[in-house]
C-alpha cells in the first residue's frame, strides 16, 4: 500500500471512530430519561363528584378527569388530547370533553366524536369501594 | 485620527484596493428594485435580534420557577427593559415577514433558477432556522401562551408511527413540556441556532457573490440569460456600484424597517403579545384562546380542517419539501412569471389560500 493511500485510510478510520464514539454519548445525553412505571393510586370520595359532574385530578403525573356519568357510573380519563397534547375541558351542558386547541370533541366515555383526534382519550382503571373511588 | 487609522489599515491590508474591488467595482443591475434590498434588511433584522437578545440574557433566568418573573421584571423594573424586550418580540415577528417577502420576490422574479438553486435552498434553510428561533424563543417567557403553543408544536412528531413519540420526548425531555424543555429550548435558542444561522448566511452570501446577482426578468435582459453549462460570474459592466449606491438603498430600507418596528412598539405594543402572554404557565389548564403566531396560523388552520393527524402533518411537510426543492422541478429557462400564466395563477392562488387560512385561523 502506498504511503498516501495508507494515510487516507488511517484518517478515514480515525475520523469515523471519533464520530461514532462521540455520536453514541450524544444520543444518550439528549435522550429523555427513561419513564419510570408509576403505580400510585388515587382515592376520592364519591360525595365529591355528584351525578353529571366531574373532578380534575393529577394521576401519575398526568392531568386526568373523573366523571360521574348519569346512569353509567364513574370513569377516569386522561385530559391529554390525543391530537396534539392540549388538555380537554369538561363541558357539562354538551356532556362532552372539548379540546380548546383544535376543536376535537370526545364523549364522556372518551370516544372521539368530532375533530382531528386520532384515538380515544386514555382511560385509567377505576373501581368503587364503599364510599371511595380508587383510580389505579 | 480617522486619516491615521485609514492609512494604517491601507499599509497593512490594502484597504482602498479591498473597497474598490469588493464594493465599488462590484456592480448590481441598473433595474434592481426595492425587493432586492430585503435580504440586507433581513440581515439587519437578525443583527438587531442578536443584540437585543444579548441584552435580555443579562436579566433573564432560564428556570421554570423564575423565567416568567424575570421577564416581568425586565418589562417593569429594569430601566428600558421593556424597550429591548419589545424590540426583540416585535423584531421576531417582523424578521419572518421580511424573509417571507424576500422569498416571495425571489420566486416572483424567477431568481431561484439555474445556477442559483443552492442560493434558494440556503435561503430556505435560513427561514427554517428563523422559524425554529421563533418556536424556541416562544417558550422562554414561560407564559400560558408559551407553554401551550410549545405543547402543540412538540406533539407534532407523534403523528408519525414508531419514532414519533421518541422524537417528541427528546424535544421535550420527557412526556410533557416542563422545566427540562425550557432548558433545552434555551440552549437551542442562544447557543446552537445563532451559529447555524450564521453558517447558512455565509453560504448564502458566498453564493450570491460567487455567481453574481440576478437581474429582474422584466424589461431588458442584461446578463445571466442563455444556456448555463459551465461556471461563469454574472457581472453588470453598465450597472451601478454596490457601494455607495446599493448600500444606501439598503440603508434606506433598513430605516423603513426600524420605522415599522418603532411604530408597533409605540402605538400597538401588545400586537404580538396577546392574551396568555402575560399569564404564568399552568400545566394543568389549557386556555381557550391559545393561537400560534400569525405566520403559523395557516398550518394551524390546516391541521384543524384535515381530520387525520398523520395526513395533516405529512401534507405540510410535503408542501415544505416541494417549495425547498422547487428549482429542481421548475427547470425551464423562462424567468418572467408574467409569460407563464399557469405558474402565475398557481402562485397567486397559493398566496390567496395562505391568506385565507391565516385569517380563518385567527378568527375561528
Amino acid at each position: 500500500m502506498k504511503r498516501r493511500k495508507f494515510l487516507k485510510s488511517l484518517l478515514a478510520l480515525l475520523g469515523s471512530t471519533t464520530l461514532v464514539s462521540f455520536a453514541y454519548p450524544l444520543v444518550r445525553f439528549i435522550a429523555p430519561p427513561s419513564k419510570k412505571a408509576e403505580v400510585k393510586r388515587l382515592s376520592l370520595s364519591k360525595g365529591d363528584i355528584p351525578a353529571g359532574e366531574a373532578r380534575e385530578v393529577v394521576f401519575n403525573n398526568t392531568p386526568a378527569i373523573v366523571i360521574n356519568r348519569p346512569g353509567k357510573g364513574y370513569i377516569a380519563l386522561s385530559k391529554v388530547c390525543t391530537h396534539l397534547g392540549c388538555l380537554v375541558e369538561f363541558n357539562k351542558e354538551k356532556a362532552r370533553l372539548i379540546c380548546p386547541c383544535h376543536a376535537g370533541e370526545f364523549s364522556l366515555d372518551g370516544k372521539v366524536l368530532s375533530g382531528p383526534p386520532p384515538k380515544p382519550l386514555t382511560e385509567f382503571p377505576l373501581r368503587v369501594e364503599g364510599e371511595s373511588i380508587i383510580i389505579g | 485620527m480617522w486619516r491615521r487609522i485609514k492609512k494604517g489599515l491601507e499599509v497593512r491590508i490594502g484597504l482602498e484596493d479591498l473597497v474598490n474591488t469588493k464594493l465599488k467595482r462590484y456592480t448590481v443591475p441598473r433595474n434592481t428594485n426595492i425587493f432586492y434590498t430585503l435580504g440586507g434588511v433581513a440581515l439587519a433584522a437578525f443583527i438587531i435580534q442578536a443584540l437585543t437578545g444579548f441584552f435580555l440574557l443579562i436579566y433573564y433566568v432560564p428556570h421554570s420557577d423564575h423565567a416568567f418573573r424575570s421577564v416581568q421584571q425586565i418589562m417593569t423594573s429594569v430601566p428600558f427593559g421593556w424597550l429591548f424586550r419589545l424590540m426583540h418580540v416585535v423584531g421576531a415577528n417582523l424578521i419572518v415577514a421580511v424573509v417571507f417577502l424576500h422569498m416571495l420576490s425571489v420566486f416572483f422574479m424567477g431568481s431561484y433558477k439555474k445556477p442559483r438553486e443552492l442560493t434558494w435552498i440556503a435561503g430556505w434553510l435560513m427561514l427554517l432556522v428563523v422559524l425554529t428561533f421563533s418556536l424556541s424563543g416562544n417558550l422562554l417567557p414561560w407564559s400560558q401562551l408559551s407553554y401551550w403553543t410549545t405543547t402543540v408544536v412538540t406533539a407534532m412528531p407523534t403523528a408519525f408511527p414508531y419514532v414519533g413519540d421518541y422524537i417528541a420526548n427528546v424535544l421535550r425531555g420527557g412526556e410533557f413540556v416542563s422545566g427540562v424543555t425550557l432548558n433545552r429550548f434555551f440552549a437551542l435558542h442562544v447557543a446552537l441556532l445563532p451559529p447555524v444561522f450564521v453558517l447558512f448566511l455565509v453560504v448564502h452570501i458566498f453564493l450570491i457573490r460567487r455567481i453574481g446577482l440576478s437581474s429582474p426578468p422584466f424589461g431588458e435582459q442584461t446578463a445571466g440569460s442563455g444556456e448555463w453549462n459551465e461556471y461563469r460570474h454574472v457581472s453588470y459592466p453598465d450597472g451601478y456600484s454596490f457601494y455607495p449606491y446599493f448600500v444606501l438603498k439598503e440603508l434606506y430600507m433598513v430605516l423603513a424597517y426600524l420605522v415599522v418596528m418603532f411604530f408597533v412598539i409605540t402605538f400597538v405594543p401588545t400586537l404580538f403579545l396577546p392574551q396568555g402572554a402575560n399569564i404564568p404557565a399552568d400545566p394543568l389548564k389549557t386556555p381557550a384562546y391559545i393561537k400560534p403566531q400569525w405566520y403559523f396560523l395557516a398550518p394551524y388552520q390546516m391541521l384543524k380542517l384535515i381530520p387525520n393527524k398523520f395526513l395533516g402533518i405529512s401534507i405540510q411537510l410535503l408542501l415544505l419539501a416541494m417549495f425547498i426543492l422547487w428549482p429542481f422541478f421548475d427547470t425551464g429557462r423562462e424567468r418572467n412569471i408574467l409569460k407563464r400564466p399557469l405558474l402565475l395563477v398557481a402562485f397567486l392562488a397559493s398566496l390567496l389560500l395562505w391568506i385565507v387560512l391565516t385569517v380563518w385561523g385567527r378568527t375561528s
